[in-house]
């Protein structure tokens, strides 16, 4: 392979293969296909060292503080400087990545050289980000997930936006990747042309976004549907979850730091001797009220960074596509054949506020992109909008609605010897404290709650227990805190734990577990009776479960 | 509804994983002693009263582990490979039973601790694409694990896909 182009502009590289005939139907496959060693955007000139610079933050402050306090006169500093700089734009001339042969090539390092290849048909997901800056130059980075664990995944950081959307499809889609770099045959595509890759996407846009169709390959147009647009209404359920309270902390903590210097400087103490006159349960009732307020406004912040313009589609050619975030913008593309379900989530505030939000239980993702919500395919929003949802991606009305055989007499009693048993012995340690070691009386009440609040979390908790078998789903529920109705394709399932406790046994009951490859590797019936949760084994593998019946 | 039950898995595991299982368990008690002799020499009062109650007390339910634990956990230890599954029976006070279809087999792995070695002893670890299932089997003879290990293994090989 001959080396590109090193200087700013890449000379007009001829396409590797002949360009399809105009009306010729069969475009090249994949694995047919050969780029030459490309590079990322140049604009990541700009970029790469504004990156390296904050990396390096801590080391360049010291090296200038050195520098001021010291009076050897030298220019260390920008030397120091200028080296992290130029350390950035290597990053970029070290960085290429061509696609051969059916595979994905990524080469970095200078000292370190590192090839990085991976199959294009092993690709399950492939994730755009664009932080802050990357939007501005309107760059984006793609993430390129295959079956592996995750270890093996590709980033490309970055390319131009429509380049990258361009890569995504083709690479989603198995699209033919064409080799076309200015060619005037082509439909008239908008934007730049992209070196080594077809036009990126262009064609009828319409205004309302209802319907638009993505040019992919001169022979192929995808249509887009779609099935979600975001409702700045929703950010009411923000601070109903506690996913929205944590990114609320989070924020806090990050902002906590800027706070105590402030604190630090104004002179705080006339306030607070000011405030002692009061009565302590007004202190405690506004700082109480004054908390809420302060992270139910986070919780907004948090929702609204993550969230913010969140869009659902699904492409004809097989994919859920999700666009989310305020000033990161993400594009996360999920194959509906690596979908295996949906878990419908309800965290106890938002079940009392008619809300919900929606999973994707799917190959592919990390656990560290789950994390980060990759798999989301409804946000918090009410549950109107996470059932039509939910319909639209999972064409199985009953998994989704039907009533769920509940778990039975034995489950509900343990439910209650493990939430009142505790709380019992609370109590009575609170009890025998007082009466022995003068604990105050206050301490005793406290300890009392509880014990009035177990049996109402018990029965809540039973009445979320419940499992259901669909022609296509298994279906189980559960969960006080955050109720989650699990819908797992039963061709997902490759494998089966039973598990029991000694009390279990005892009362006939186990934990069925089904595990998967996707979304959180294992999903739970609960506490189901043996004898049903083994029928549920029975019923999705009958041959498997056959082998090891008891005649 | 017919009662649908799963019998035990066919095969036991080693007798001698009753050993190493006594082993290793006075192994975690011996943590215990180390605890309590160090608590003797730095409690400084007078009284050793406590300290021979705990010891004793020690003394009881090391000698009920060391007894019982070993014997409970080798009736429950179980494990079968038929030419398309492989289950498995483990635990002792909780007990787990898990099934893998070989078809979804994507690693089978032998491995020898310090003390299974000592007993000419291997644990099989049988991995799906999942996280959340590896099937473990403790305690095995080494020659039944290797031939174990080369029968998954050629009948992985034989069959396609693992469902990613």
């Amino acid at each position: 392979m001959t080396e590109p182009w090193l200087g700013d502009r890449p000379p007009a590289v001829p396409p590797l293969l002949p360009l399809p005939p105009p009306g010729h139907a069969t475009p090249p496959e994949l694995r047919d296909v050969e780029t030459d060693w490309r590079r990322l955007n140049p604009r990541m000139l700009l970029i790469h060292p504004v990156q390296e610079a904050i990396r390096f933050l801590p080391a360049l402050a010291g090296v200038f503080i050195l520098g001021r306090t010291s009076d050897s006169g030298g220019y260390w500093e920008y030397a120091a400087l200028l080296a992290v700089i130029g350390l950035g734009l290597l990053r970029y001339f070290t960085t290429r990545f061509r696609i051969e042969n059916g595979q994905i090539e990524l080469r970095k390092g200078l000292v370190n050289k590192r090839v990085i290849a991976t199959p294009a048909d092993r690709v399950r997901t492939v994730d755009l980000t664009s932080p802050i800056f990357h939007r501005i130059l309107g760059l984006a980075k793609v993430e390129i997930g295959t079956a592996g664990t995750g270890k093996d995944r590709l980033v490309l950081d970055a390319l131009a936006l429509p380049e990258a959307r361009h890569l995504r499809d083709e690479l989603i889609h198995r699209r033919n990747v064409v080799l076309a770099t200015h060619d005037t045959d082509m439909p008239a595509p908008q934007g730049d042309p992209v070196d080594g890759l077809a036009p990126p996407p262009a064609g009828p846009t319409d205004a309302d976004g209802r319907s638009t169709t993505v040019w992919s390959g001169p022979d192929t147009p995808g249509t887009e549907t779609v099935l979600l647009t975001f409702d700045p209404r929703w950010v009411r359920f923000a601070p109903l979850t506690l996913t929205g309270v944590f990114s609320a902390l989070a924020i806090l903590g990050f902002g906590n730091q800027f706070l105590q210097r402030y604190l630090q400087q104004a002179d705080l103490g006339s306030t607070v001797s000011s405030l002692t006159r009061h009565p302590i349960w007004i202190d405690v009732l506004v700082g109480l009220v004054g908390a809420a307020v302060l992270v139910s406004l986070l919780a907004i912040i948090g929702y609204v960074l993550q969230f913010w313009a969140f869009r659902l589609t699904r492409h004809s050619g097989g994919t859920l596509h999700v666009t989310r975030g305020l000033t990161t913008t993400r594009e996360t593309s999920i194959e509906e054949k690596r979908l295996r379900g949906l878990e419908v989530g309800q965290p106890f505030g938002l079940r009392l506020a008619r809300g919900g939000r929606l999973h994707a239980i799917t190959t592919g993702l990390t656990k560290k992109e789950q994390e980060r919500g990759s798999a989301w395919l409804v946000p918090s929003a009410p549950r109107t909008v996470v059932d039509r949802v939910a319909a639209a991606v999972l064409d199985d009305d009953e998994a989704l609605h039907a009533d769920l055989t509940p778990h039975g007499p034995a489950a509900r009693r343990r439910r209650f010897t493990r939430a009142v048993v505790p709380a019992l012995v609370l109590a009575a340690a609170a009890w025998v404290l007082i009466r022995t070691v003068d604990l105050p009386a206050w301490v005793g009440v406290v300890c009392l709650v509880p014990l009035v609040v177990s049996p109402f979390l018990a029965a809540d908790r039973y009445a979320g227990l419940g499992h259901h078998l669909t022609a296509r789903h298994l279906v189980v529920r559960q969960g006080t805190f955050v109720r989650r109705r699990d819908v797992l394709q039963r061709d997902g399932i490759i494998g089966w734990k039973i598990e029991q406790s000694f009390f279990q046994r005892r009362a006939g009951l186990a934990h069925v577990v089904a595990t998967t490859a996707a979304g959180k590797q294992s999903y739970v019936a609960y506490d189901v009776p043996l004898d049903a949760g083994l029928a549920l084994v029975r019923e999705i593998d009958p041959g498997l479960f056959g082998q090891f019946a008891a005649r | 509804m017919p009662r649908s039950r799963l019998r035990e898995p066919a095969h036991q595991v080693s007798p001698r994983a009753r050993l190493m299982w006594a082993l290793s368990g006075a192994a975690e008690s011996l943590v215990l002693l180390v605890v309590q002799v160090l608590w003797w020499f730095i409690d400084e009062d007078g009284s050793r009263t406590p300290h021979l109650v705990v010891g004793v007390i020690w003394l009881l339910l090391t000698a009920v582990y060391l007894v019982v634990m070993p014997q409970w956990r080798y009736r429950v230890h179980r494990w079968e490979a038929t030419p398309s599954a492989v289950y498995t029976q483990t635990g002792w006070i909780a007990q787990e039973r898990r099934i893998a279809p070989i078809s979804r087999i994507q690693t089978v792995d032998l491995a020898r601790g310090p003390v299974s070695q000592l007993f000419r002893l291997a644990t099989v670890t049988v991995t799906t694409a999942s996280a959340a299932g590896p099937l473990k089997i403790h305690g095995l003879d080494v020659e039944d694990a290797r031939r174990l290990i080369d029968e998954l293994t050629a009948a992985t090989v034989a069959e396609p896909g693992d469902a990613t």
